[in-house]
């Protein structure tokens, strides 16, 4: 057998409340994340990724199901027995401590002799760069300066398994961004298996090595990023992550992984097909804003999708259209990466067309 | 220039009198209501007692050496006042295993209120307090039912033949510490409460994330976020219960003073309103410094963490 998963999800329910009110938060979910990966939980509020991180912290114990550290089941046991740190949204530093106390608190309660304790106090205060700060209190410090010290407290008694509870989500957007490629060179640093639990898709996709998108209580896909975004498994991860235009249409002949799909906005367009994908009639077929172009409407030989620019969004790296198609109900949004001193090609009102690029559609499962 | 000073002064000091003026309602009820009986009463304790109590207008300092020292009847010698000192410290070691002990109970039913939901919070707070609204003496008369020969508790065990002769539990220093917390558990559990309901129990799994075990959570994380709590609770209970008068006279019965009742009896049979106004300003005294101890100890302890 291969390299035991650090963790492994086996059919784990957690059921709040009793009958009528009952409500499954995390609905028989099983997934493995395996050893030093950066893993993300990613979904919309109250999809369960904040439970199923506090069952994996001991926090709440699963009405149903296995949790194995290592191969160990550890479902039934203690948070203070599980080799398993967490960074808590909100911190949750211990206001009566001083930085460096806080950092060495799990040390303390391990046990470990006082001369180690502060070396890895020390290490950890060097890793997040906080010498400075050792002995301030946790309330003189900033927001992201508590967050650095909630990461060294977590770090420091080297888990098996660190969770991070959406811990940058307090953060300014710069702050964020910063944090972000820290965390990267943390997890990589120190080789600890990292569990991270967001909403921000752009965060899971820019940090993760896996990312688990879930809905409902359930776990919908696992992937790497460009799989998740790439090829999502139904309409609600397409949605989900990033902006989606969703096209409805006949699938036609299949060969070599393409799809002919006749649309009734879009006339015939080749779209890729999932493996071992076999549908016949109605599909769903998915197309990223950025994998199509603005063009005069007269350009036949671009595409057939024809309509009316509504709406021109400008983000700064690119700008946003919004077309709505001739059959008068899809609006459809592109997104063209802006170049220097460019001058805008159309207006609102402007009748476009639309040309997409080739492989840009995909049919969707289900 | 300075004339634009000297407005800004002279305005300054309309609001400062403008605000004198606003607490005078308070500076009178604090001088009138607080400080005036107790000048009373220092002034009472160097007077000479009157024949049948009240107090004769002659200079003497018979009250403050009665506190402490006692003149023999038949030779006038003067020797230590053994019952007072044996009553002080009585009071004072019942009133600090009271504390100790309404802390040991009220630490466990505050947090148990302050981790229930909400809206069932203040059902349990209200609960807490029922007791406040019957009059002390019925309450202490209760427990003396509860606890005495022919009572609930002896009743049932001799019925039951677990024992042969009623438990002598009535009159003892047991019987003060039952009434005492029983009637001071609830200042003792809502200020614990109200420091308890503002912890973030997000720290308490915070310490479970860290390895603590529920004792070490209790210690290192609990105790020391509620460190006010418990503060305002401990002076709560042992103030009043320094003091206290008519639980210890019912439930100890009359050999078992403290120092309420001794002031009491100065004041009643013993008609030597100098001596009592003395053991008052003392009972006072040992209050404050009793205060100013523990405030510092606690406030030494918190501001070590920093």
């Amino acid at each position: 057998m291969a390299e035991l998963n650090a963790v492994e999800i086996r059919q784990v329910s957690k059921i709040f409340g009793f009958g009528e009110f009952a409500f499954a938060a995390v609905d028989n979910t099983s997934v493995s994340i395996r050893q030093n990966e950066f893993f993300t939980l990613l979904g919309p509020s109250g999809c369960g990724k904040t439970t199923l991180l506090r069952l994996i912290a001991g926090f709440e114990y699963p009405t149903s199901g296995e949790i194995l550290l290592n191969g160990e089941d550890i479902a039934a046991m203690p948070p203070f027995k599980r080799p398993i740190n967490t960074v808590f949204q909100s911190y949750a530093l211990f206001p009566h401590m001083t930085v460096a106390e806080n950092i060495g608190f799990g040390l303390m309660m391990l046990g470990k002799p006082k001369r180690e304790i502060n070396e890895r106090v020390d290490a950890m205060l060097k890793l997040v760069r906080m010498e400075a700060l050792a002995g301030r209190r946790t309330s003189q410090i900033s927001g992201g300066q508590q967050q650095r010290v909630a990461l060294a407290r977590a770090l420091a008694p080297q888990p098996k398994v660190l969770l991070l509870d959406e811990p940058l989500s307090a953060l300014d957007y710069k702050l964020r961004k910063d944090m972000q490629i820290e965390l990267k060179r943390l997890q990589a640093e120190t080789g600890i298996t990292f569990i991270f639990v967001t909403h921000d898709q752009e965060e899971a996709l820019t940090m993760s090595d896996r990312i688990a998108v879930m809905s409902s209580g359930k776990i919908l896909q696992v992937g790497n990023p460009r799989e998740i975004y790439d090829a999502p498994a139904d309409r609600f991860v397409a949605d989900f992550i990033g902006e989606t235009n969703f096209l409805k249409g006949r699938i036609g002949s299949v060969a070599n992984g393409i799809a002919d799909v006749d649309t009734p906005v879009a006339g015939r367009i080749s779209a890729t097909v999932p493996q071992d994908f076999h549908a016949e009639g109605e599909v769903t077929v998915v197309l990223r804003p950025e994998h199509a172009t603005l063009c005069p409407p007269d350009r036949a030989d671009a595409s057939q999708m024809t309509g009316t620019l509504e709406n021109v969004v400008y983000f700064g790296t690119d700008t946003h259209y919004h077309v709505r198609l001739s059959d008068g109900e899809t609006l459809f949004t592109l997104r063209e990466q802006n170049k220097p001193l460019q001058v805008a090609r159309f207006a609102a009102g402007d009748r476009v067309g639309i040309a997409l690029e080739a492989n840009a559609a995909r049919v969707l499962r289900n | 220039m300075t004339d634009a000073a000297g407005t800004i002064e002279a305005e300054q000091n309309r609001n400062i009198r403008k605000r004198w003026l606003l607490s005078l309602p308070a500076l009178l009820i604090i001088l009138v209501a607080a400080t005036g009986p107790l000048l009373i009463v220092l002034l009472y304790s160097f007077l000479a007692p009157g024949p049948y109590g009240d107090v004769q207008w002659l200079p003497s300092f018979d009250g403050w050496v009665g506190v402490f020292m006692e003149k023999d009847i038949f030779d006038g010698t003067f020797s230590l006042a053994s019952a007072h000192v044996s009553i002080f410290m009585r009071s004072v070691m019942l009133s600090l295993v009271t504390t100790i002990l309404t802390l040991l109970v009220g630490f466990p039913t505050a947090y148990f209120i302050a981790t229930r939901p909400e809206k069932t919070r203040e059902l349990w707070l209200f609960m807490i307090t029922i007791p406040f609204w019957t009059n002390l003496l019925i309450r202490t008369f209760a427990i003396l039912e509860v606890i005495r020969n022919e009572g609930l508790i002896n009743g049932l065990l001799l019925k039951s033949g677990l024992i042969a002769k009623p438990i002598q539990m009535l009159f003892t220093d047991g019987a003060i510490l039952t009434g005492m917390v029983y009637v001071y558990l609830p200042l003792m559990v809502l200020p614990l409460y109200a420091s308890m309901e503002k912890l973030d129990f997000r720290l308490v799994e915070a310490g479970y994330d860290l390895y603590a075990t529920p004792f070490r959570v209790l210690r290192k994380i609990i105790i020391p976020l509620v460190k006010p709590g418990i503060i305002a609770g401990s002076i709560l209970v042992f103030i009043p219960a320094l003091g206290a008068y008519v639980t210890p006279s019912i439930l100890g019965g009359g050999k078992n003073m403290m120092l309420g009742n001794l002031i009491e009896l100065q004041f009643g049979q013993g008609r030597n309103w100098p001596l009592g106004s003395a053991l008052s300003i003392t009972l006072m005294l040992i209050v404050m410094v009793a205060l100013l101890v523990y405030v510092r100890n606690a406030g030494s302890q918190g501001s070590r963490h920093g």
